[in-house]
């Protein structure tokens, strides 16, 4: 049995704890978890405030780098205590096998050791220590950055790794963090948690990670009602009533339901191209089982290539088997098999209007197929008929994974579970009309093309406002320097305290008492982590004063 | 089509409880839909069947419930349907359409499958629907049920859904005024709906003691976006709140795409006084066949899988319906399951959102 919570010393004593069953019935995994109640949430947030006051609110940033850098090489040790009981656990609870929580762990903590998570920070605030002391902001001014005093955090469980990147940011804030975890992925925000307070006791007494039940008014209310600061993930419901529940002055950062699509030009559809090609996009699909906001959904494919959609999509699906052996899927419950089924007849069902369809475009064999003219009139907004789906290609016997080749752009996201569609396309612009409507439910666009065409068509997307465009094999990885839902992961956390008039000159004494951090202010090539950050900034408003 | 309505009636009749029977009937209906119904008469060609070589029901296509948003399913003339019913949409994707040109058959069922588990005594109730009135909700199936029963079985109606909204007051004045003149009431609507209500009373510290022979029909329920009860939990709360006692709490489930609703039989049972019998009735004129969700093979009874629903009520529309739902057979019992308990918004993934609908438009 598993602790699937994390509270900091001392409140875990004579605490209650219930056990509750996850996943499926047949299978599930025993978990202990405390028994909440509104006092105790009080009484909680009372220690993680007195517990930043006391351990973070003047720590030094370098501090709290160095130990977080501590933490990430434990999860990417595959030898270490903490990674080991993260794959285990996890893989014990059903949803995602270990080679392919093996590969997750790897992809979020990757990109969060020392020299990521100052990137991180500089790329946000301007500098590694802006939340420190005044430190240089744009034009010159010295800006201080303070985080807030605690932050409440509630996680969706669709993807493992999902709390990784919101736990640092409280640290990284020097902010104090409440945090909801979701009842399908209880696991890995306290193992987290946990192990932070293992490198760090310090930080540990910070954090308070725990689960509740999901809508259990009183509790989301007391949590919410207190929060100066709310990072939240979860359905559109959710997000609502997250935001009616929480203090108007709070700062919110809510983060509906999203899913990806990918896009190929028709130049980058090659033979010699075609495999690699397939084995990322492969891979982007395979990913979580395709759970997550970043998992495509449909690739909009240019027609006249040198290989066609459908060859792509044929070769597509041979890339999935490989990726089904190599990263096998988690289980599956039968309703989301069902939706699964549901998908593959409803293809094969349109299939049957795009056969008529070429029948009567072709005109021969098939008769025009009554159900095609039919459909067009009842079609809304008259028109065209739509096509649909007109192939469908899908692993034997079970639902592993599903391509369905379309002859027409449109979205509408599958059940996941690697299910996907090919759209065959003409050009960016019938994939944007097809986006625009719901536009804020893409989360990101995989790009493959090439040279001056890559840019033009990133920004045929950029201008629709996706938040991130990415290479195909690259969509699950995003760096923390990215947005999250088009949204940065400090700055809206952020308040700052300005000193005007002061030129660096004027605050480099001050600063230069401090350790290590103050002589780059003065020497850009001090480290890649601030002149990356400032560099830039610097050129723009030139000899302003 | 036209059936006579001889033919109509033996298509929902207890003669077809009869496997043969059921077997003849669904095949000769079968065979009329796969040339009235346009997109139907497509797929069975793109699929390479021949209608008329089916040598047994379970050969007959279903079509999957998506299926009537991207297609007319419907063998009524344009501009000769009666009723439209919508079926549930998502954020993205747009809801479905029923087009039914007659529904004498549909309510010759509907009417004998709610009789029969909810009326087993013939009583003669008033109804107090919670939910809105069919003028309110045109294209709903349910409201269209519940308006035709509370027409055409019950004795007088309140709705308590107006413009959108629960009116609370109309409902306490209701079932109170039935408290204390001592007639009993017959409830039905929206579990959610009944829970929201329930909760409220006992916020309020409120009990209405209704009158013995008081009975209510729910449905939805287990498989909403707050899995937060249990059906015990709401059994519970009926009896506390209202006094009508589990046996009198009947729970049904049914689809816009289907003309044949499923019923508990708890009541039915109570007024035979035997004991109630698991699971939900399949009426006699429908079959439930259960798919392996990964395989699609049949399973055994008692095993778990996909629902799909062969209807002799569905006239207009096709009869073999595939759904999304899991749930097992035993015999003519049908037991479905909900979502997991516990089970919340996986978030992120747009995906899920398919799961969060609060009911299911019907």
């Amino acid at each position: 049995m598993t602790a699937a919570f994390y509270l900091p010393l001392g409140l875990e004593e004579g605490l209650e704890t219930a056990v509750q069953r996850f996943g499926p019935a047949h299978d599930s995994l025993e978990l202990h978890l405390p028994v909440v109640g509104p006092d105790d949430l009080l009484r909680w947030i009372q220690v993680l405030r007195d517990a930043r006051a006391q351990n973070l609110a003047r720590r030094p940033i370098a501090g709290i780098i160095r130990s977080l850098d501590r933490v990430s090489r434990r999860f990417l040790d595959p030898g270490d205590a903490a990674r080991r009981e993260a794959v285990d656990s996890l893989a014990r609870a059903g949803r995602f096998t270990s080679p392919m929580l093996e590969r997750a762990l790897d992809d979020a903590f990757q990109p969060v050791t020392r020299g990521g998570l100052s990137r991180w920070l500089s790329s946000e605030l301007g500098s590694v220590d802006a939340l420190d002391r005044p430190a240089p902001g744009p034009g010159g001014t010295l800006r201080h950055a303070h985080g807030p005093e605690w932050m409440l955090q509630i996680y969706a469980g669709n993807v493992p790794t999902l709390p990784i990147w919101p736990i640092y940011s409280a640290l990284l804030l020097k902010a104090s963090l409440l945090a909801k975890t979701s009842a399908q992925e209880p696991l890995l925000g306290p193992l987290l948690a946990r192990t932070i307070a293992e490198v760090d006791e310090n930080l540990g007494a910070c954090l308070a990670v725990v689960w509740w039940k999901g809508g259990s008014g009183h509790l989301d209310r007391t949590a919410l009602a207190l929060a100066p600061a709310v990072l939240a993930f979860g359905g559109d419901e959710a997000m609502a009533s997250i935001s009616r529940q929480s203090q108007p002055d709070a700062v919110r950062v809510l983060h509906g339901p999203k899913v990806s699509v990918s896009y190929i030009e028709r130049r980058a559809l090659t033979y010699a191209a075609l495999r690699g090609l397939a084995a990322r996009a492969a891979l982007d699909i395979s990913l979580y089982d395709q759970q997550g906001c970043l998992s495509p959904h449909a690739f909009y494919v240019e027609r006249r290539g040198e290989v066609t959609p459908g060859k792509f999509a044929e070769v597509l699906a041979t890339a999935l088997e490989a990726r089904a052996h190599e990263l096998p899927r988690g289980i599956v419950a039968a309703e989301e098999a069902a939706s699964v089924q549901l998908f593959r007849s409803q293809a094969r069902f349109e299939a049957a209007g795009a056969a008529g369809a070429a029948g009567m475009s072709s005109g021969g064999g098939m008769s025009p197929g009554a159900g095609m003219l039919a459909r067009a009139a009842w079609m809304p907004g008259g028109g065209a008929p739509s096509r649909g789906a007109s192939r469908v290609l899908e692993s034997p016997g079970a639902t592993t994974w599903t391509v369905v080749l379309e002859d027409r752009a449109r979205f509408e996201p599958g059940p996941a579970h690697r299910t996907v569609r090919i759209h065959i396309v003409d050009g960016p612009e019938e994939v944007a009309r097809a986006l625009q409507p719901s536009i804020r439910y893409v989360e990101a666009i995989s790009l493959e093309a090439r040279g001056p065409e890559r840019v033009r068509l990133a920004a045929a997307f950029t201008s629709l406002g996706v938040p991130r465009i990415a290479p195909v094999g690259q969509l699950q990885r995003p760096t923390p320097l990215g947005t999250h839902g088009g949204v940065r992961r400090l700055l809206p956390f952020v308040t700052w305290s300005s000193v005007e008039g002061a030129a660096i000159k004027q605050a480099a004494p001050s600063a230069a008492a401090a350790p290590r951090k103050s002589k780059p202010t003065s020497t850009p090539k001090s480290s890649a982590s601030r002149s990356s950050g400032r560099g830039s900034r610097r050129k723009a408003p030139k000899r302003r004063r | 089509m036209h059936e006579s309505r001889m033919t109509k009636t033996l298509l929902i009749s207890n003669a077809l409880a009869h496997d043969a029977a059921f077997d003849l009937a669904a095949r000769a209906l079968y065979r009329k839909q796969s040339s009235a119904i346009p997109p139907y008469s497509g797929y069975l060609r793109h699929l390479g069947v021949d209608p008329s070589a089916a040598e047994c029901w379970r050969d007959i296509p279903p079509v999957p419930t998506s299926a009537f948003k991207s297609h007319d399913l419907s063998a009524a003339p344009a501009g000769s349907e009666v009723v439209t019913f919508e079926t549930s949409g998502t954020t993205i994707s747009r809801p479905g359409r029923v087009r039914l040109s007659s529904t004498a058959l549909y309510e010759a069922s509907l009417l004998r499958s709610f009789a029969r588990h909810l009326l087993p005594d013939d009583a003669q109730l008033p109804a107090i629907v919670f939910g809105p009135a069919r003028a309110e909700a045109p294209r709903s199936s349910l409201w269209f049920m519940a308006d035709r029963i509370v027409e055409k079985l019950t004795t007088g109606e309140q709705w308590v859904v107006r413009r959108g909204e629960p009116d609370w007051d109309l409902a306490d004045a209701t079932l109170e005024r039935a408290a204390k003149d001592g007639t009993p009431i017959l409830l039905l609507g929206i579990t959610l709906l009944f829970a929201a209500y329930l909760e409220r009373l006992a916020a309020k510290g409120r009990q209405v003691a209704l009158p013995t022979g008081s009975r209510a029909m729910d449905t939805g329920g287990a498989k909403g976006q707050r899995a937060e009860f249990t059906r015990n939990e709401v059994a519970a709360a009926f009896h506390r709140q209202l006094g009508i006692p589990s046996t009198h709490l009947v729970n049904e489930y049914g689809m816009a795409e289907m003309g044949s609703q499923f019923y508990d039989d708890n009541l039915l049972a109570a007024h035979e006084r035997r004991p109630s019998k698991p699971g939900k009735q399949i009426p006699p004129w429908v079959r439930t066949r259960v798919l392996h969700p990964e395989t699609l093979e049949e399973q055994p009874d008692g095993e778990r899988g996909v629902l799909v629903h062969y209807d002799l009520a569905n006239v207009e529309i096709p009869l073999a319906i595939q759904t999304e739902d899991i749930g097992s057979r035993v015999g003519d019992r049908l037991f479905l399951e909900g979502r997991l308990l516990g089970a919340e918004a996986r978030g992120c993934s747009l995906a899920f959102e398919r799961f969060l609908e609060l009911e299911r438009a019907r």
